[in-house]
């Protein structure tokens, strides 16, 4: 090889370090891919594409359908994390419905004019067609009485039948032997609700719901019903449901369907009303003149 | 022709050896093979009498490196052009012949081309990791490199013998004879 010829080849070889090295310079200001490049990538990148597919394909079924080793073990422990899981689940959520209801409990304790005594729904015998017949709560014979009224925070639930040991049963708005007082705001019809006793449902009924005079006053469905205080028992004003059906209008008297606004399927908390709220001063918002003391006026 | 075919075969391997390499355990992903480097010292270590095609060959595979792996373009075909520069340099001294000799020269081209990586990308401003991140890079590439060294060899070499126009020649190339 003569020394021109190797000259030739030391000069090409240099011009071919030089070549890079500009175009890192100017790749590295441009900051962007070249025309070249983007025509390149176009070419090499669907072989790079299949290359991947082909590979990663391989990988996965080696990984999915061989390589198994240890996954017997993953999968019982995971199991044990769910079911430990689960139950911590089941717990959470029965403290947290548990919370509701007793939230529930402390508003209608403090806006109820009357000594009452919360207590925990502990069973719920329910009829063939998984209706609740009624509930049992946890309070008995040192606390509550029969007859005594039982509230939730949505309106009211029934009155203490029997009371045994630590334990008392609950007849519901629901039941035949039932009743108490009501009123319809938007007419102000008063009447008797009593329970109809079905096995599918928790209707109730007013027999003789009073009809005032103006023909406008009819009740309608819809129409809210909430107890009227008389009878002493439930305090006034608490919603009991709303007209599902007018079953009869006889000129001086309606007959209607209400259904209660609880739900008594839901309920895990109620208050027993223990005495009857007191009577509304007659003399509440008028001044009255003291009686003279010892014959003098006072001052 | 020669150099063009050693130039694909490597292109190839290292599309294939990327897509490979992610699924690889542990922080043997980390380590890719310096396939680059491996066939810029082979074209170096072999270039007959014209240095040019080797470094040619050299510069557009790095070129193509460049483009599939994010680099800046320009960056690893500077790097692969010196490090094939190196290898001729060396042809005369270095006998790469034998799986321990393999083994070792192809960790040391690793170690060489990771080094003039890290000088060209210091006179660049390129931005880089950590020194001892770079660091433990570098082994673990030369490690890997090394591994692969003799087979990647013995492609390179079926290739020269499949090129090689005597009996002789073939049997030089098969052997790793120099040329």
């Amino acid at each position: 090889m003569t020394l021109r010829r190797r000259l030739v080849d030391w000069s090409l070889a240099g011009l071919l370090v030089l070549l890079p090295a500009l175009v890192l310079k100017a790749s590295l200001a441009r900051g962007t891919p070249s025309g070249l490049d983007q025509a390149l990538l176009r070419i090499t990148a669907p072989l790079e594409a299949g290359v991947s597919w082909v590979v990663e394909g391989i990988g996965g079924l080696w990984n999915r359908y061989v390589a198994l080793v240890g996954v017997e073990a993953e999968n019982r422990e995971l199991r044990e994390d769910n079911d430990k899981l689960r139950r911590q689940l089941a717990t959470t959520t029965r403290k947290a419905f548990d919370v509701e209801a007793l939230e529930d409990l402390a508003v209608v304790k403090r806006r109820t004019p009357a000594d009452t005594l919360g207590a925990r729904v502990i069973g719920a015998p329910v009829s063939p067609q998984f209706r609740v017949i009624r509930i049992r709560i946890d309070r008995g014979e040192k606390d509550v009485a029969p007859g005594m009224p039982v509230i939730t925070g949505t309106g009211p639930v029934g009155r203490i039948d029997r009371v045994y040991g630590d334990y008392a049963d609950v007849t519901l708005m629901s039941d035949v032997s039932s009743s108490i007082e009501v009123v319809i705001p938007r007419t102000g019809g008063r009447g008797m609700l009593a329970g109809l006793g079905r096995p599918d449902s928790y209707a109730c009924t007013i027999g003789w719901l009073e009809k005032q005079a103006n023909p406008t006053a009819k009740v309608e469905v819809g129409d809210e019903v909430v107890t009227s205080g008389l009878g002493a028992s439930f305090p006034p004003g608490l919603v009991v449901g709303k007209v599902s059906k007018v079953a009869r209008d006889d000129g001086m008297f309606q007959r209607v369907e209400v259904e209660p606004a609880v739900d008594v399927s839901r309920v895990r908390a109620v208050e027993v009303l223990l005495a009857p709220p007191p009577p509304p001063d007659p003399d509440a918002k008028t001044k009255k003149r003291s009686e003279p003391a010892f014959g003098g006026r006072p001052l | 022709m020669r150099t063009a075919t050693i130039v694909l075969v490597a292109y190839f391997s290292c599309v294939i050896l990327g897509a490979v390499w992610r699924l690889m355990p542990w922080a043997i992903h980390d380590a890719v093979p310096d396939l680059g480097a491996l066939t810029a010292a082979y074209l170096g270590l072999t270039a007959r009498r014209n240095v040019a095609p080797a470094v040619g060959g050299s510069v557009v595979l790095g070129y193509l490196v460049d483009l599939i792996s994010g680099a800046p373009p320009g960056l690893i075909a500077l790097v692969l052009a010196l490090t094939s520069i190196i290898a001729r340099a060396v042809q005369q001294r270095i006998y790469v012949r034998g799986a321990t000799m393999t083994i070792a020269f192809s960790a040391f081209v690793s170690l060489l081309a990771g080094i003039v990586a890290l000088f060209v990308r210091a006179l660049y401003h390129v931005p880089s990791a950590a020194m001892s991140i770079e660091l433990r890079h570098l082994a673990l590439v030369a490690v890997a490199t090394g591994l692969i060294g003799p087979i990647v060899w013995r492609i390179f070499r079926r290739i020269d013998a499949a090129y090689a126009r005597t009996h002789r020649e073939r049997d030089a190339a098969l052997e790793g004879l120099a040329p």
